[in-house]
């Protein structure tokens, strides 16, 4: 997303949504002290880690499973009032695409041929239940034709698989050719939240795909192509865990939220 | 929509016909389709859009037909439109208008409900019924107007009903104006009883008021407007005066309007000599008009619940 989305482009994230925040350039220190519900943090501490929202940057999250989807439709119809040319990316994972709303909503921006894009992350699972056993098709990009949207299926965890699908549909949304789908296959490497014991898996299965881990392909493809050494990505690493280990310090001081304004905000008047 | 370039109306049948009671009339023609969105039988579609479009500057109108329907796409409505600008600690704004239709008019239990309770309950959201035609274009403008989302339902029975054949607030001025959103109103003046209520059982409230006062009985008749805000102030000070207080609610009557009006009053203190409610007694809405009749509010009843409640002989 870095590089193809502007500050007008909206994007819809969900309640897995830290990295697309990132990828959309919110501030890393209000996001880090949002997570931890402090009043510096990007909402007040009022949303919490997975109601993000950035206005200027056209950023917001939903703990909705599917609820994005819909949204970033009103913000696609917006880019068509406005003629700005922008474009609206929703990012779901695969459980979301078997609600209502994903349907209406993928249906009405095939109807109205709008910018749409819903970048799904298909790790396989929706908790605990497999994609295999929820979907009535195989893969979620073959749905597209459905709804006159543009569906392609990629390797999730291949950085480069994954640009070029995505410069593909922003380049389609900005042309007027109406929504796409990507499924980026993934897996989640823990459990869907702390604490959840993960039975539903077999820990051969967990190790066996680990090892696809995508930051340590694209770390080999980059010594393999001589564009990095081992010893430069090892330094880039130890000191951006440096400044987020400071970062995090400094985040946990912030004051909370004074129990006094718990009820503002309900409403503007 | 003259006014504020930013006012989109998005909904099922709005465009090209109007809307199914007429409500929006000629509106696509004169601001274009683009203005004036018909989409397809897509409530979560509609309301989520209505999300997105706020965040991006816009004030939407987004038309449910009738408020039994918002059961699909109650997500969107009490999730995201209530709650976005709390979750965002004040740094967005929901300025978003669902209008839609409720009340009685003999169309069955999935037709016919009030459910202004329902969005009362639920924090965040504004919530306007008005009774005549004077207000309803006052409580529209002011709820388009609004930076918060207001719940703006219409009374089925009302829309169908001619202006000429309203007995209050018939008169509506071409020109612009506001009625503004949280203030109750005297429909009429009375010292034994305040009767509250709003919507379509005003009219019904104030026949009834009109018959008691042939025994002696002076009611005074209050028109709350809104549920979201509650405008106490008026009630309290009514109640003081008589003493009695009837709450006449089309909606369900358990944890609903009436208990809280009635919850405030005792929680303020005013001193109470008769206390009633007359609402929908927690049954679905029946599709026979002589079963509904009997579970609906209507002169008849209001009358008959009045008379237990002073007595002048």
């Amino acid at each position: 997303m870095v590089g193809f989305l502007t500050k007008e482009d909206a994007l819809c994230s969900t309640h897995r949504n830290h990295l697309h925040a990132i990828a959309k350039g919110v501030d890393m220190r209000a996001m880090l002290a949002e997570i931890f519900e402090k009043s510096t943090g990007l909402c007040g501490g009022y949303g919490g880690h997975m109601h993000l929202f950035d206005s200027d940057l056209k950023f917001s999250a939903t703990g909705i499973v599917g609820a994005g989807v819909p949204v970033a439709l009103g913000h696609a119809y917006g880019a068509r009032l406005k003629q700005n040319n922008a474009v609206a990316v929703a990012v779901v994972g695969d459980g979301a695409v078997n609600t209502g709303a994903f349907h209406e909503a993928m249906n009405m921006a095939g109807a109205m041929k709008l910018p749409l894009i819903v970048l799904v992350e298909n790790n396989e699972w929706a908790i605990s239940v497999p994609f295999s056993a929820a979907s009535a098709t195989e893969t979620i990009a073959e749905r597209a034709p459905s709804w006159a949207a543009h569906g392609v299926r990629v390797d999730g965890l291949d950085v480069e698989q994954v640009v070029d699908a995505f410069s593909n549909a922003v380049q389609r949304g900005r042309a007027g050719q109406g929504p796409s789908i990507i499924e980026a296959m993934c897996y989640r490497f823990r459990g869907h939240f702390e604490g959840d014991a993960d039975l539903y898996r077999s820990t051969e299965e967990k190790e066996r795909r680990r090892a696809a881990d995508p930051i340590e392909r694209i770390k080999a493809t980059l010594i393999e192509r001589s564009l990095a050494t081992a010893a430069e990505l090892d330094g880039i690493e130890l000191s951006i865990s440096n400044s987020m280990a400071e970062m995090l310090a400094s985040v946990r001081s912030d004051p909370s939220p004074d129990a006094a304004d718990a009820r503002r905000y309900v409403f503007v008047d | 929509m003259e006014r504020d370039p930013n006012v989109i109306v998005i909904g099922e049948d709005v465009g090209a016909q109007g809307g199914v009671f007429g409500a929006t009339r000629g509106l696509q023609k004169k601001f274009g389709s683009q203005r004036v969105v018909d989409t397809p039988i897509s409530e979560s579609a509609i309301t989520g859009m209505g999300v997105g479009l706020a965040l991006e500057g816009f004030r939407p109108v987004l038309e449910i037909m009738f408020v039994d329907f918002i059961g699909v796409c109650l997500d969107q409505v009490y999730n995201a439109i209530a709650k976005n600008h709390y979750m965002s600690g004040g740094r967005i704004r929901m300025p978003i208008v669902i209008k839609t239709a409720g009340g009685c008019i003999g169309s069955g239990a999935q037709h016919s409900q009030c459910l202004w309770g329902l969005f009362a309950h639920l924090p965040g959201l504004k919530v306007v019924a008005p009774s005549n035609p004077y207000d309803a274009k006052g409580l529209l403008a002011s709820a388009v107007e609004s930076d918060d989302p207001v719940i703006y339902i219409e009374h089925k029975g009302l829309l169908l009903k001619r202006a000429e054949d309203f007995t209050f607030g018939r008169e509506v001025p071409a020109e612009r104006y506001t009625v503004p959103i949280g203030e109750a109103k005297i429909v009429r003046d009375g010292r034994d009883l305040t009767l509250i209520t709003l919507s379509g059982t005003v009219a019904p409230a104030v026949l009834a008021a009109e018959a008691v006062a042939k025994s002696g009985i002076d009611v005074e008749v209050l028109d709350l407007r809104s549920v979201v805000p509650l405008d106490m102030v008026t009630v309290i000070e009514s109640v003081r005066k008589t003493g009695r207080v009837l709450v006449v609610d089309e909606d369900y009557l358990s944890y609903g309007l009436s208990g809280e009006v009635i919850t405030r009053l005792v929680e303020a203190g005013v001193a109470l000599k008769s206390v009633k409610r007359l609402a929908v007694p927690d049954v679905p809405i029946p599709g026979a008009v002589t079963l509904e009749r009997a579970v609906v509010p209507n002169a008849d009843s209001i009358e008959a619940t009045i008379l237990e409640m002073v007595d002048k002989r």
